[in-house]
Formats: C-alpha cells, sequence, structure tokens
C-alpha cells in the first residue's frame, strides 16, 4: 500500500511538473514543451490505469511477485544529510573538510561504526583527490578553512 | 583498402606512451568497475568525465573505451565467482558461470569468458573498423527529416524494450526530455522551464545528471534498502585453463554469440540484456548437452560472453557514424565527445579522421590487453571485493559530488546533483529504467534541432519530415515496434485461452 500512495505522488508530481510548459505563449520554442508536456500527461494517466489495475512496480533487483520490504528511511536519510552537509560545507569549509564530512557519514550510514578509522580514511582519501585534481588535472578546488595548511 | 592504411596510423598513435597509459588505466578501471557491483561502465566515465577538461580528445577517449571493453570482463568474473553480475550484460553469464564455480571449475568458465571476450570483441572491432565509415559516408547524405525519424525510432525502441513495462520507459523518457528543455532555447534564446533562476537558465549540464543519477540515486537507494550483507566468494582452485574438450564446446558459442550481439548493438535495442539472452537460449537449444543447463554447461558462459562484447562494440558503430547512442554507455561516451566540441556523426570521419582511427585501434589494444592482464590477475580482482561496502559507497558519493561541483564550481550545480540523485533514486524504487532518461536529455535538444531546421527548410510544410524513403521506412518500424510487444501478448492470451 504505501509504495502505492508513493506512486500516486510520484505521478502527481510528474503531472504538476508538466502544466509548467503549457503556461508559455504559443510561439514556434514552445512546440517541444508542449509536445512533451502532453505526453507526460497522458503517460501518467495510463501508468495511473494501469496501477488501478494492479499494476504496482517493481524495484529494481526484485523480480515481479517479490514481496516489497518496507524501505529503511532511516538510513536513507543519513545518506542524503550527508549529501546536503557537502553543499553547506564546499564553500564555508572547503574541499578537504567536506568530502571528509559526506566520507565518514556515508560510511556511517551504511553500518560502518569504526569512527577513528573511518576518519583517518576519508581525510586521506579527500586530501589525495585534492592534490590530484588542484596540482595535476588543474581542477580549482575550494581550500577552504584549511588554506593555510594545503 | 584507404580504410587499412588509415587504421595503421591509428595504430601508431595508439601506441605512443601516453596513449597506452591512458588505455591501461582505463582497461584498469573497467574492469574495476566491472568486478564491483553496484558500478557500471556508464556511471565510471560519468564520474571520470571531469578529466576532459584537462586531458587531450584522443587519450581520454582511448580511456574511455578501454573502461567500456574493460567492464564487459570485470562483469563476467563477479558472476562467475560471486554470482552477483556486475552490470547488466553478465546476469546471463552467472546463471551457468556461477554453477560451473561451484563444481570445481571456476577457471575453465573464466577462462572462456575471457578468450571469447577477446574473439568477439576483436571480430566486432573488425567489422566496426570497416562499416562504420562506410555506414558515415551513406549518413552524409541523411538529411533532417531523416534524422529526426532516426532519433524517435532510437526513443521508441530504448524506452519499449528497457525494463518492465513499455509505459514506465516512456515516461523515463519523457523525464530525460524534460531536462533537456531547461535552459535558453538554441535558436530564439527565451528561456524555458528556468523559474527566473540565473543558473538554471544556463541549462542543466548533462554530467551532472548522469552522474548523480548514477551514483546518488543508486548510493540513496542502496541505503533505503540497506541489509549488513557480505557476499560469499567461491574460491579458485587451479589456473585459469580450459581443457581441450572446453575449446571444442567453446569455440562455435564464442562464432554464435559475435554473430548475435554485433547487429543488435548497431540497432538501438537498448543494453545488453537482450543479445545475451537470446545468446543463452540459442546455445541451449543447439547444445548437444541440454541437460547440463543450469547445472554448469559452459556453452552458457562461452555464447553470452561473447554476445555482450560483440554487442558492446556494435554500439559504437551508430555511435561514431550518426552520433546515435543506444546504450546509456555510449551516451556517456557522446557526452564526452560534446565537451570536446567534436560532433560525432557522418562528418566525424571527415573532421577529425585521426582521432577516430586512434580510437578504433586503441579498440584493438585494449581488448588485447584485457585478456593478458585478466587471466592471471583474476584473483586479485577478487581481492578488490573485500573492500568494506561503506567504503566502497562512501567513496563513490565524495566522486559524484566533486565531480557536479567541479565542473563549473557553482552550488546550484550541487544543489541539481542532489535533486537528481533523489529522482535517482525514485526511478530504481519504482521500477523505472534510467537509460531512456540519459538518451532524452541528450538526443532531446538534438532532435529539437534537427525538427526545426527540417521545417526550416520546408518552409514550414510538415509534410518533409515523411517525405523521404528512409523516413518513411523508419516511420513503419517505429509503429512496429510499439505494437509488436501487445500484439504478442494479445496472440499469446488468445492461445492460452484456446489451450484451456
Amino acid at each position: 500500500m504505501g509504495s502505492l500512495l508513493l506512486l500516486g505522488v510520484i505521478v502527481i508530481w510528474d503531472t504538476s511538473r508538466t502544466e509548467l510548459p503549457n503556461l508559455k505563449i504559443a510561439v514556434s520554442p514552445n512546440l517541444f514543451p508542449y509536445l512533451i508536456g502532453y505526453f507526460l500527461v497522458i503517460l501518467c494517466v495510463i501508468l495511473a490505469i494501469q496501477i488501478i489495475r494492479g499494476g504496482t512496480a517493481v524495484p529494481e533487483g526484485l523480480e515481479a511477485g517479490d514481496k516489497i520490504e518496507n524501505s529503511d528511511y532511516k538510513t536513507f536519510a543519513y545518506v542524503l544529510i550527508s549529501f546536503i552537509s557537502y553543499l553547506v560545507l564546499i564553500t564555508r569549509g572547503g574541499f578537504v573538510v567536506a568530502s571528509t564530512v559526506v566520507f565518514v557519514g556515508i560510511a556511517f550510514s551504511f553500518g560502518n561504526r569504526k569512527f577513528g578509522r573511518t576518519l583517518l580514511i576519508g581525510l586521506i582519501f579527500a586530501a589525495v583527490t585534492y592534490f590530484s585534481f588542484t596540482r595535476y588535472l588543474h581542477v580549482d578546488l575550494p581550500a577552504g578553512i584549511l588554506k593555510g595548511i594545503l | 583498402m584507404n580504410n587499412v592504411s588509415s587504421l595503421m596510423d591509428g595504430f601508431v598513435s595508439a601506441l605512443t606512451f601516453t596513449n597506452l597509459g591512458f588505455g591501461l588505466l582505463g582497461t584498469f578501471l573497467g574492469t574495476l568497475v566491472g568486478v564491483l557491483p553496484g558500478i557500471g561502465p556508464a556511471l565510471a566515465i560519468a564520474l571520470l568525465l571531469p578529466i576532459t577538461y584537462t586531458v587531450a580528445p584522443s587519450s581520454a577517449l582511448i580511456m574511455f573505451a578501454a573502461i567500456y571493453y574493460g567492464a564487459m570482463y570485470g562483469g563476467s568474473t563477479t558472476s562467475i565467482l560471486l554470482n552477483t553480475p556486475g552490470e547488466s550484460g553478465s546476469v546471463m553469464t552467472a546463471l551457468e558461470g556461477n554453477q560451473m564455480a561451484k563444481r570445481g571449475r571456476a577457471g575453465a568458465a573464466l577462462a572462456t569468458a575471457a578468450i571469447g571476450s577477446f574473439i568477439a570483441g576483436s571480430i566486432a572491432t573488425a567489422i566496426l573498423a570497416f562499416a562504420a565509415p562506410e555506414i558515415a559516408n551513406l549518413a552524409i547524405k541523411v538529411g533532417a527529416a531523416d534524422y529526426v525519424a532516426l532519433m524517435l525510432v532510437a526513443f521508441t525502441t530504448v524506452g519499449s524494450l528497457l525494463g518492465s513495462s513499455q509505459i514506465r520507459g516512456f515516461i523515463s523518457l519523457a523525464v530525460g526530455l524534460v531536462l533537456g528543455l531547461v535552459g535558453a532555447d538554441l535558436q530564439s534564446g527565451l528561456t524555458r522551464l528556468a523559474f527566473g533562476n540565473v543558473s538554471a537558465s544556463e541549462g542543466i549540464e548533462t554530467v551532472i545528471v548522469i552522474v548523480s543519477i548514477f551514483a546518488l540515486g543508486e548510493a540513496l537507494y542502496i541505503a533505503s534498502r540497506f541489509k549488513d550483507t557480505g557476499w560469499t566468494i567461491i574460491s579458485m582452485k587451479g589456473k585459469a585453463l580450459m581443457s581441450r574438450e572446453d575449446w571444442r564446446r567453446s569455440w562455435k558459442p564464442w562464432l554464435r554469440g559475435t554473430a548475435i550481439g554485433f547487429p543488435l548493438g548497431i540497432i538501438p535495442a537498448g543494453g545488453s540484456e537482450v543479445p545475451t539472452f537470446l545468446s543463452y537460449s540459442v546455445e541451449k537449444k543447439l547444445s548437444k548437452y541440454p541437460g547440463e543447463f543450469g547445472k554448469g554447461a559452459i556453452e552458457g558462459v562461452a555464447g553470452p560472453e561473447a554476445a555482450n562484447n560483440a554487442n558492446a562494440a556494435g554500439a559504437l558503430v551508430p555511435l561514431l557514424a550518426l552520433g546515435l547512442p543506444t546504450s546509456a554507455t555510449a551516451a556517456v561516451i557522446l557526452v564526452a565527445f560534446q565537451t570536446y566540441q567534436i560532433e560525432a556523426g557522418p562528418m566525424l570521419f571527415a573532421t577529425n579522421p585521426d582521432l577516430i582511427w586512434t580510437l578504433i585501434a586503441s579498440l584493438f589494444i585494449g581488448n588485447t590487453l584485457l585478456l593478458v592482464m585478466n587471466l592471471p590477475l583474476v584473483r586479485v580482482w577478487v581481492q578488490l571485493l573485500k573492500i568494506p561496502r561503506p567504503y566502497l559507497f562512501a567513496g563513490i558519493s565524495c566522486f559524484a559530488l566533486l565531480g557536479a561541483y567541479a565542473l563549473n564550481g557553482s552550488i546550484f550545480d550541487l544543489q541539481v546533483a542532489i535533486a537528481i540523485g533523489i529522482v535517482g533514486f525514485l526511478f530504481r524504487r519504482f521500477g523505472m529504467p534510467i537509460t531512456p532518461l540519459i538518451l532524452g536529455l541528450i538526443l532531446g535538444p538534438n532532435l529539437e534541432l534537427q525538427f526545426r531546421r527540417a521545417l526550416q527548410i520546408s518552409a514550414g510544410d510538415y509534410g518533409t519530415l515523411i517525405a523521404t524513403p528512409l523516413s518513411k521506412i523508419l516511420y513503419i518500424s517505429l509503429i512496429l515496434v510499439l505494437v509488436a510487444p501487445t500484439a504478442i501478448k494479445l496472440v499469446k492470451k488468445s492461445r492460452v485461452k484456446t489451450v484451456k
């Protein structure tokens, strides 16, 4: 049931998205957004009909008929928070800090509890990436608060 | 014979120290991502796209081609020893290969997979070297209207053949098309779907979408289904060698696999699932030992592995000759071309002959390197599977975020990346295939361009779209692809009814 409800949300999300192109004035560059918009709306309607008739989604890696387990939203949230922390930290803290935080955060989400070791590996990983990108590939990465050390 | 001398020139430039180094690195990385479950060749190349900003085009493309081939080899190793296919083309290999390993014949299974891949790859690359320029020659005469038809066919086949349901494939495609729309319109300069955001009006970077939908989406999805499970590795005894009997039973499946895989790579049939599956069922039917199937028949490894590699090479034909990718990996390689401002397509052989022949030559070299490296190094690859998964996903995610940020150094790109990562998660959770999205994103703007070009030439007459013989043929086949699956279902249903 939960998955069905979520799928409904996706359908609505998709449809709300499709109505946006329709707001445009009808000139040539709007032809494609229109076509794609209507295409999406039609597809969503068909999908909704399919779901109502019992064709629920099959998550990747499972076969039709397999029992769909409840998603583990705690782990999911941890990973998502790690991603967002990168967003916040990259300009304020710099690349090495942000990467290390994400590394530790995700390793933690996936069940790693050896903080000291993970921190060390994450730090080495981030530092090596930082140096190889800035020195050898000439890609600029923010040094951030570690500017003096790096 | 012009092709032969061009190819020889290609070998000369591919065999420089730098290019060979990149080729070797590519085969290594390719095998690595093939071995590690959860990362495929498309993601690996997408993660490495940032290097295209600084590395010379030929070196980068050689590396990408090597990754592409390498992943096929690596995938077979995990299928056989772990029963976990590293990429979709190896699913069939796992069926028989893992059974062989359980019966102590892991060495023979690995050998037939590697040698079969090598033979198939070599034959297919040779055909590619001769076919692609010819197709490109023909394709130069192909007009804008025909391109529109070609792309629509590619969309339809990829959308309907991948994944469990046609409708989900098309939804994925449509989402990709929407993402492709964001930003300033190429011809009129009108901004679309940007909602007043300056960064968005520049469009969504393809690289970011690819990296985040694969890497971040996968990490989120694995997290949502998180279970702390390891995997059991079947240890390999003895060397990766084949007996005389194994050779006798393998060579025909190798050739048949090549014959099935290559043509199916050229047409946009959407990846390697179909050819490997076909090859498996053909071998099962033709085998003198049908009873062995399901219990470790060597033919069931040799055929699909050859088909897988030949298919990979086949997919390069439309990519190089028409600029039309038929799989996710090919689409990512096309993006690499675009970052270099090189237009893949019929003109490629005329405008960048050196580059293209170097690339083809390096495919041969990469294929040989893979054979030489793989058999003796199998044990090393298996060791890699002992990297704890938390570190693996942590590393991948860090790289993906880095790739998204380093492109323009913009926070907006990172926001997009995380949003797309969530989309990638939802797609996986609800069984929507991802390849159509990538194709829609990359080809959508192209389709619009050609469509308008065709209408400009015809001064707004829509009849021009179906005026040429080629476009007529293509539209008919498009309708067939759309209708055929439903028709087959109906026939099957009515048969079931009559039986009852």
